[in-house]
Formats: structure tokens, sequence, C-alpha cells
């Protein structure tokens, strides 16, 4: 801008003095011919003045004496030249035709202004009719006007300069003061500045959409703050990318799924994983179509759902939402097993009440036989009792909310005694010694009684049947750091290392082969954990393979 | 341009990974196959073959038009031509992937008596693979080190099977042909293991510009 104001200037600076210099010129040029003409015409006054008088005398006399300064020509009046102060007279033409001579004899006085070849000189003509019909002609010679100018080039030049000089300094000097409030405009406190009202509607205008500028950061920080508040907080993967597949943005469910520690390194989706199930949910995502896939990761399993972005029917990127199923993949898994281990626990003793129903209708038994065959379907269906008691009471345990019964405080010596009452004569059958350890009115828990006495049932159920022969089984209830304790230990064959994560799943059985003969539904742990856990308490295994196993049980003091 | 450029490059890379993972899937499906006499997966394994192959054909015309018509320097032109380079070594793990998933049709892994380190020497061939295709997706030069390094395990658990199955040819005349098919196996997840060396030296490649060699691993 500077510049363009300095170019301004300075150009019509330049134009100013040019046109000045010419006109000065031109005036002067007038002038000199003026004072030329002038000059020639007192001249010719006073020289054909003399020469009325004097004729040729006077020339003799004026070429002795050179008066005059100007070409002195005498003409007589048929045209022959009778004198000429320069010029030979008898070798000039006759002057008869030439124009001023003419307008002389005609009107009495005739001009007349003639160029030379070159243009470079003018001779000016003054003639006057003498009274004896001859004519005295004046002429002077005077330089052209590029002449003149070729001779006052230097100095022209050396002004010409000196004021391009001046005008260029002066036109900087202007050009910057204009400028110089322009640049000091704060433009972000506009109205500072108030030197040219004629900025003063954009300086407003800068003003206002610097506000609204101002206003829409804030809106657009505070958004974003609530976006990543809510997306950083949620539990789902959430995945944006763009229609190349490059990420836009993610948030640190998607970085703790994917165990992602070097975020420069992620720019494509791919690069965050490349199984085919990821690769196929954004492939047909950025297809424009909305899909859902379940992925194995890290030993886990991840819910895609991917669904594209669209703007003017064109997929201009997609959202992809990760679920950690991980634990409902798991509880499905669980509730399938168990659905198909009940069916088939409640099965076999249901085939054999069946076939042995069958031989008794059709008459095939023996009638001395017939108790036996009684025994057989008493006996199976009262397996088939005792595992509907068993999954009753767990699905009961699964819905906790469904559990009604009321916590009271409990004795847990009292409900050890009560159980080996009650398995007195299995341990007895076995030859198995049940013995109890502890005072009464000690130790007190906070608990469902009935629910309790499973605990303690099923753990010394289980530590008969696993028993050997004349083998021992010890119940000691004790206390300790608010704690109340129920271990119970067995002289029994043990669990092996491997197997003591998994007793106390459902249906699980260590030795699979022979559990048939021993009884028991291979739910009575899985009960044991589940009340275990909705008391709050704690279950502690050893075991030594053939030796003997202790588990320990603890709840906290009432 | 140079937007256009980067673009490209970025879809190289996308193509890459997604070549690697194919090949992932189909040593690991081959795996499948051998371990679980699972034909489905020998089919599987010829499907991702095919897919591995045109992926190559693909990659490589992106290469030679990225090289013709931006004529890349530096490390752009490392990253083009290393590209160029592990496509060959990926396609040859997808060729040994099929030649695996072909001999498990005649080789029924359960039935044979005496035990190998196969199953081993699988699982760290699939490591090195996927640790290889990792550090290309990452530019991760220690864990391309770390792959480099590993070659050994895979080399040793190779020379242990050749023991191994020595003595079960010598002590089961009969199955003899079963366990020559075997070490064909061995000797695949061992090329295996040397291709994905191969992608991890050129991912140190592309990232330092410099060739590494096998003292100055540390």
């Amino acid at each position: 801008m500077s510049k363009r104001i300095f170019r301004g200037i300075f150009l019509v600076s330049l134009v100013t003095i040019l046109i000045t210099l010419i006109f000065i010129i031109t005036a002067l040029t007038r002038y000199f011919d003026s004072q030329l003409e002038v000059e020639l015409r007192s001249q010719a006054k006073y020289i054909s003045a003399a020469v009325e008088e004097e004729g040729m005398t006077y020339f003799d006399r004026f070429s002795e004496g050179g008066a005059a300064d100007s070409r002195v020509t005498w003409i007589a009046g048929d045209g022959t030249v009778l004198y000429d102060s320069i010029g030979d007279e008898a070798s000039m033409e006759n002057h008869i035709k030439r124009e001023e001579v003419q307008e002389a004899i005609q009107s009495g006085t005739g001009e007349a202004v003639r160029y030379s070849r070159t243009l470079s000189e003018k001779t000016v003509y003054y003639a006057t009719l003498l009274s004896d019909g001859s004519v005295l002609r004046l002429s002077s010679e005077q330089r052209g006007m590029l002449v003149i100018l070729l001779g006052l080039l230097s100095p022209i030049i050396a002004i010409v300069l000196i004021a391009a000089a001046i005008a260029a300094f002066l036109s900087r000097a202007i050009s910057k003061n204009i400028v110089k409030p322009i640049n000091e405009i704060d433009l972000d406190k506009p109205y500072t500045a108030d030197k040219y009202e004629e900025l003063s509607p954009l300086l407003r205008k800068i003003n206002n959409q610097n506000e609204l500028i101002k206003e829409q950061m804030e809106e657009l920080t505070r958004k974003q703050r609530e976006f990543s508040l809510i997306t950083e907080n949620m539990n789902e993967g959430l995945l944006i990318i763009d229609s190349n597949a490059e990420v836009l943005s993610y948030n640190s469910a998607v970085k703790r799924m994917f165990d992602i520690k070097d975020e420069s390194g992620v720019k494509n989706a791919l690069m965050i994983n490349r199984s085919s199930e990821f690769i196929d949910v954004i492939q047909k995502a950025l297809d424009g179509r909305h899909s859902e896939h379940e992925m194995e990761y890290n030993g886990g399993y991840l819910l895609l759902i991917a669904s594209p972005v669209m703007h003017d029917l064109k997929t201009d990127g997609a959202i992809i939402i990760m679920l950690d199923i991980t634990e409902k993949q798991m509880r499905d898994e669980l509730r399938r097993s168990f659905t198909s281990n009940v069916s088939h626990e409640l099965k076999t003793p249901l085939t054999t009440i069946y076939g042995v129903a069958d031989m008794l209708r059709s008459g095939l038994v023996k009638q001395e036989d017939i108790p036996r065959f009684a025994n057989d379907i008493y006996a199976e269906s009262g397996r088939m009792i005792t595992l509907i008691n068993d999954i009753i009471k767990l699905s009961k345990l699964d819905e906790e909310s469904g559990l009604q019964e009321e916590k009271i405080r409990v004795d847990m010596y009292a409900v050890a005694k009560m159980t080996i009452k009650r398995l007195e004569s299995a341990a007895a059958k076995k030859n198995v010694k049940l013995t109890t350890k502890g005072n009464l009115g000690t130790s007190y828990v906070w608990g469902v009684e009935s629910m309790l006495e499973d605990v303690v049932y099923n753990l010394c159920d289980n530590s008969i049947k696993y028993n050997k022969e004349n083998g021992s089984v010890e119940i000691e209830v004790s206390n300790s750091d608010g704690m109340v304790h129920v271990s119970v230990s067995d002289t029994g064959i043990g669990v092996p290392k491997n197997d003591m994560e998994r007793i106390f799943e459902r249906f699980y059985r260590v030795d699979k082969s022979h559990s048939r003969n021993i009884g028991g539904t291979g739910l009575g742990l899985s009960i044991v954990k589940h009340v275990v856990n909705y008391h709050e308490g704690s279950i502690d295994i050893e075991s030594e393979e053939g030796k003997g196993t202790k588990i320990t049980v603890s709840f906290a003091e009432a | 341009m140079r937007k256009e450029f980067d673009e490209q490059l970025e879809r190289l890379n996308t193509e890459m990974i997604k070549m690697g993972s194919y090949c992932e899937y189909a040593i690991g499906s081959a795996m499948k196959a051998l371990f679980e006499n699972d034909t489905e997966a020998v089919k599987e394994v010829e499907e991702y073959e095919r897919e591995i192959n045109q992926k190559e054909r693909e990659i490589e015309s992106m290469c030679l038009k990225l090289l013709l018509k931006q004529q890349p320097v530096a490390h752009d032109l490392r990253t083009v031509s290393s590209a160029l380079r592990m496509i060959a070594d990926l396609e040859r793990v997808g060729d040994q992937s099929e030649d695996i998933a072909e001999i498990t049709k005649f080789v029924d892994v359960s039935k044979l008596k005496g035990k190998t380190h196969i199953k081993e020497m699988s699982d760290e061939a699939i490591n090195m693979l996927t640790k290889s295709v990792d550090s290309f997706v990452k530019k991760d030069v220690e864990l391309a080190k770390y792959v480099i390094l590993r070659d050994d395990v895979v080399d040793n658990l190779f020379n242990e099977i050749k023991e191994e199955l020595i003595t079960c040819i010598a002590e089961n005349k009969d199955g003899g042909e079963a366990y020559l098919d075997l070490f064909m196996v061995a000797k695949y997840l061992e090329r295996i293991g040397d291709h994905a060396t191969n992608i991890a030296e050129w991912v140190i490649f592309s990232v330092t510009g410099k060739h590494i060699e096998e003292g100055n691993l540390k």
C-alpha cells in the first residue's frame, strides 16, 4: 500500500515537473519571437528612414560601421537586389517572388518566417516599402526550439533530477505517513484506532467478527470438552474414521481395548487391528452399510458395531463402536454348557427308570426281582430329586434379587453340629469318623441359616464321599481377626493341582469315570461358592493328592 | 500433487497391512488344518493364498506407479522399494502355508506316535510373522530386531524336530512317509521364520535407511 501511494505521488510530481518545463519553454520561445519582431520593426523603421534620405551611401557607411546585427537587404522595385549586408548583390537572384517582398509591395510592410532545411534554425523576415518603390528587408536568424532545448539539456536534466529526487523523498515520507496509522491498528481492539474515519465501518465489522469468533470458539471448545468428556468416560470404544479409513478420533476405551501405547503410530484404522473381522466391518461401513461383528481379541470378545457417516449419498467416513462382551460371552457359554449338562444329568437316571419301568410293565421281571428293580427306580428318582433341588438352589442364587430369605445371626458351630447329625449315617457306611472342634455361642455370622447349612453340608458330604475307608473328617469352627472360619479337613483322595481352579464349576468332576458310583450331582461346590459369595465371604483350599483336602470358608463375624 | 502422493503412500501402507493380515490367517489356518485335521481349514488356506497373490499384484502395480509418476526420494523411496521386497516375502509365506495345507491332507498328526516340537515351532513361526507385520505397521525398529533374533529359536526347534523325527522313523518303520511329511512341514515353518526375518530387515531398512547386520542387533 505504501509503495502504491509512493508510486502515485511520485508519478504525479514527475508529470507536473515535465509539463511545467514544456509550458515554460513554449512560452519562452513565443516571447523571444515577438521580441525579435519588435526589434526588427524598429530597426527597419530606422534604416528605411536613413535609406530614404541617403540612398546607397548609407549602406556604404552601414557596412563599414556594422551597426545592425540583422541582415539588411535592399531590393529594387523589380526585385533586383541592390544591396545585401552579408551576401554579394550581383550573384543574388531576383527577390520579387519572395513572400515578404510581395506583401510589402502590396501593403507597405511584409513579414515571413522560413525554416532552414534542418529545422534547427528559422529566419524571420521583415520588409518595408520605401517611397521610391524599392523594398528594404531585414532578416534575423533565430535558433529553433529544439536547438534551444538541446543547448539547455544539461541544466534541464540536472533540474529534473533534483526535482525528482526531492519528489521521491517527499512521496516516500508522505506515503509512509499515510500508511503508518493503518499499520498500527490493533486488530484485536480495532476501536482504539480512530485516525481515519473512512476505516471505521471496516473496523466496526472486524470488531463484530472478533466477538463472533470468540463466542463461537468458546462454544466449540465447550462442545469439544463435552464430547471428549462423554467419550472418555464411556466404557465402549469409539473410533471415528474418514473415507480412507484414516483415524480421526478415538477414545481411551479403544486405547485400553487394543493396548495402544504409541498414539502417534495410529494413523490408519488398520494400524489398530488387522483381523479379518475388523477389516470387514470397516470395509462394509465405508461401503455405506451398517454392520455388526464379534471378534476375538486378547483372549476376550469384542462386539464391533460400525455405521457409515453419510453426506449427500456419499460415505464420508464411519463410526465404529466397540463393546467388550467377554463377560456376556462367558456367561452365555456357561449357560449353554449348564443347560446341556443339566439335560444330560437328568437324562441318565430317567433312562434307567424308563428302562426298568418298561421291563416291569411287560412282565419280564421275575417276582423275586421286583424289589431290586423297585429299589433302582427309587434310587434313581432320589438322585433326580437331589439334582433338581440343587439346580433350584443354584438358580435361586443366580438371581440374587430372588432371594427373599431374611438374614439372622447364626452360630456356625451349631450349624456344624447339626450337619454332622444329618451325615452320620452316610459316614458310618464308609466308616469315616466325624469330629467337630470349636465352642458353642462364640462364632456368629450374619446370614441365611439354611444356606449356611448347605455350605457346611456340601463340604462335609464331599469330604465323606471322597474319603478312604476308615478315614476321618474334622470340622473346625474358629474366630480370628473379626472373621469366622469354618474349615473342613479330610483324609481323602485330595484334589489334583490342575483341577483346583475348576472344582467350583458346575458339574465339574475331577474323576469323571467313577463319579456315578460315588453319587452326588457335581453342583455341591458350586453352591458353596455361590453362597459364600452371597455372604461376601471367601474360600480357601489346600489339598494334596492322596493325603487329603482342607477347605476353609470365612465370613465376617457378627 | 504432494497430497495425492501422501494419500497413495497411505493406501500402500493399508494394503500392506491387509496382505500381512491375510498371511497371518493363512498360516494360522494351515496349522489348524494340521493339528485339528480340519478340511475346511485347508480350503480357507487356499482362499487366503489366492487373496495374497492378488494383493501382491495390486501392491506391485501400486508401487511401480508410485515410482514412475511421483519419483519419490529418500525415506519415501525406501518405503516403496522395501514394500516391493516385502510383498515377495509375504507371498512366499502364503505359498508355504498352502504347501503345508496340502500336506495335511495326507497326515493325521493325532494318530502319529512319538512326541515332537512341531506345535511349539508353528507357534513360534506364527509369532514371528505376527511380530514382523506388527513392526511394519508400527514402524517399530526394536520389534523388528526382536523378530530377527527370534529366528534362532525357530532354527533350533527345526534341528530338534529333525532329531525327533529320525528317532520316530527308526521306531515306526511303517509310518515313515507321514514323518517325512511332517519334516516337510517343519522345513516350511523354518522358511516362514526366514521370511518373517526378511520382512523385519526390510522394516529396519525402510525406517533407518541402513541394512542391519546380524552382528549389531543389540
